[in-house]
Parts: structure tokens; C-alpha cells; sequence
């Protein structure tokens, strides 16, 4: 039996991975998906910030992305395993609809992300750890400082091109 | 509430469409739950204070969008069936679509 | 759900109010309404009222909305 916070952090780590992965796949900080992105772009790099992370976080506010799509995967799969993941893929796509975003980020952060929750159900962590993980990750990524973060971002988008 | 409803006969029906607490076959959330939950409160609370202490306003939405995503989770924990996720999810697509029309209204962009 | 947590969704909720209450700001005034939304919530959920909570989840914000159009109408 894995202690909990070594599960926590192995769930937090795996989780932060796959969104950030995703998201740079899709390729969230090339351009405002969403009208709101720009604005909050803005004021990051306002603040020391790097353009294109602060355009991947103003993605991430603005629409539901592999962030989100990881968070309500794992919130499925706590309560209704394998199916329960893939309802909140289609929750996740509806609502991508509604924030007025053409892309796929989040559908496929949500369908991935089901897979590795129930595959990290049966390895020993509980579906439970996979939410505060995600809610962790995105901590790390939006809540601590923005100016590094999105200098971070700026870094691996850099990476990819 | 229940012993009113159990008298008038015609009022029962309701109870078979409240939420998943009313059947039996539901148990509460289990010790790991409630830990993680209780994490996502600390979280959504350190939120709301960095929200007070940011100076400008679109930099605030960030921390409104951990905010939403904790209490996101938190609903989900708190009820483990699926209408607690499909409550999350509405909640956190909700949360999304108002702080997407705030950041585009400060921009002078699109008008609901 | 135990009482920390309950206290917890308490003090987001009060400190949300007297934030939204206090700032000169109307986007953070709105996004302070956001926060007293975000604190009630779980409170609904906890007692089992999940339909009654994705009810919420979908007016606040749309209230919410609503009051930006207008105070955008209002500005000459």
C-alpha cells in the first residue's frame, strides 16, 4: 500500500505531464484560440512575462483544454470507471463548443487521461489522488507566479518548433 | 421532509428524482476522498487570497481558473456517482465561459 | 463532508462577498460574484443536491454575463 502523498505526487507528476504535453501538441501558445486569451496574454507579458506562455495560459483560462479535460477525466473515472472518463470526454467536447473553440485539446487530454486514470487504478493509486494531482499541477502552472511560468511555457514551446 | 411526503401520497414521486443520495445503494465518500477534497479546499482558499493581492485585473483570472478548477474537484469528490462529475463539469464549463467573456469584454472583443 | 471543509467553503464565501463588496473595480467586482458562486457550490453538493447544483453552475455565470452586457451598455 503506497503511502498517500507518495501517491499524490506520483498522480500530480503524471498528470502534469500529460496536460502540458497536450497542450503544446496542440499548439495552445501559437495563437489566441479563444478572443480571451489575447487580453490575458497581454497583461502577462505587461508583467515580465514571455508572449507565448502567457497566450498557452490565456488559453487555458479561456477554454477547456487538456487541463480541464484531465481533471473531469479523472472525476469520471472516480465515479463510474472507464465509462464514467468517457462521459466527461463528451462533457468536455460540448463544452468546448460553448466557449466558441474550434480545437481538440481538451477532447483529447479527456480521452487520454481516462486511459492513464484507470491505468493508475489498477497499478495502486486511487482515482481521488488523480484530482488533487491535476488541481496540483495546474496549481504550479497558474498559480504561483506567472511571470516564470509562462517564461517556462515560452521555453518548451521553443522546444517544439 | 421525508415524514410529510410519506403521509400524502401524491408528493413521493419527487423523492425518486432527487439526487443520488436518496438511493440506497450510494455510500459517502471514503477517508482518501475526503483528504483530497479537503486539499482542494486549502487550495481554492489560497486562491481567493491571491486573487485579493494581484493589482491588475486580468491578471486575477488565472487564479479564479485554480479556484474553479479546485471547487471543480471538490464537487466531484463529494459525490461519487455521476451526476456528481456531470455537476463538476458544468460548474467548471461555467466558470470557463464567464471568465472567457470577462477577459474578451476587457478587451473591447465580441459582445453575448 | 466534514466541518473543516464546510468552514473552509464559509470563509471563500464571506471573504468573496466583502472582496466584490469593497473593490472599485467592476471586472474584479464580477469576478468577486464569481467567487461567492464558486463558495456556495460545494455546500449545495455535500447535501446531495447535485441537480440542483449543475441548475447553479449554469445561472451564475449567465447572471453574471447578463451584468457585464448591461454595464457595457451603460458606459457612453
Amino acid at each position: 500500500m503506497i503511502p498517500a502523498f507518495l501517491q499524490i505526487a506520483i498522480a500530480a507528476l503524471s498528470c502534469w505531464i500529460l496536460f502540458i504535453t497536450v497542450d503544446i501538441l496542440w499548439a495552445l501558445p501559437r495563437e489566441g484560440g479563444v478572443v480571451g486569451a489575447k487580453a490575458i496574454a497581454a497583461a502577462i507579458e505587461r508583467g515580465g512575462g514571455h508572449i507565448r506562455g502567457g497566450t498557452m495560459m490565456g488559453n487555458i483560462v479561456s477554454s477547456p483544454d487538456a487541463s480541464a479535460g484531465t481533471l473531469l477525466a479523472a472525476c469520471g473515472v472516480y465515479s463510474g470507471g472507464i465509462f464514467g472518463g468517457l462521459l466527461a470526454t463528451v462533457l468536455v467536447y460540448v463544452g468546448n463548443r460553448i466557449c466558441h473553440d474550434p480545437g481538440y485539446a481538451g477532447t483529447t487530454g479527456c480521452f487520454l487521461a481516462t486511459f492513464m486514470v484507470y491505468i493508475g487504478t489498477q497499478l495502486g493509486i486511487a482515482a481521488e489522488f488523480f484530482v488533487i494531482g491535476m488541481v496540483i499541477a495546474i496549481l504550479t502552472i497558474q498559480g504561483v507566479s506567472h511571470r516564470h511560468a509562462s517564461r517556462f511555457l515560452g521555453l518548451l514551446w521553443r522546444l517544439r518548433q | 421532509m421525508e415524514a410529510a411526503s410519506m403521509s400524502e401520497g401524491v408528493f413521493v414521486l419527487p423523492e425518486y428524482l432527487t439526487g443520488p443520495f436518496s438511493s440506497p445503494l450510494l455510500q459517502s465518500p471514503g477517508e482518501s476522498a475526503e483528504l483530497a477534497a479537503l486539499l482542494c479546499g486549502i487550495i481554492a482558499l489560497y486562491a481567493v487570497i491571491r486573487i485579493m493581492l494581484e493589482p491588475d485585473v486580468m491578471r486575477k483570472l488565472p487564479f479564479l481558473n485554480v479556484f474553479s478548477f479546485a471547487i471543480a474537484g471538490i464537487m466531484a469528490l463529494m459525490i461519487p456517482h455521476p451526476l456528481g462529475t456531470v455537476a463538476a463539469a458544468a460548474y467548471f464549463i461555467g466558470s470557463t465561459f464567464e471568465s472567457n467573456a470577462l477577459a474578451s469584454t476587457y478587451a473591447g472583443g465580441v459582445d453575448e | 463532508m466534514n466541518l473543516l471543509l464546510a468552514g473552509i467553503c464559509c470563509l471563500i464565501t464571506c471573504i468573496g462577498g466583502v472582496y466584490a463588496g469593497t473593490v472599485r473595480d467592476p471586472y474584479a467586482k464580477l469576478i468577486g460574484i464569481g467567487v461567492i458562486g464558486g463558495g456556495v457550490m460545494p455546500l449545495i453538493v455535500a447535501r446531495g443536491y447535485a441537480d440542483v447544483a449543475a441548475a447553479l453552475a449554469l445561472i451564475i455565470p449567465l447572471s453574471t454575463i447578463f451584468i457585464l452586457q448591461v454595464c457595457r451598455k451603460g458606459e457612453p
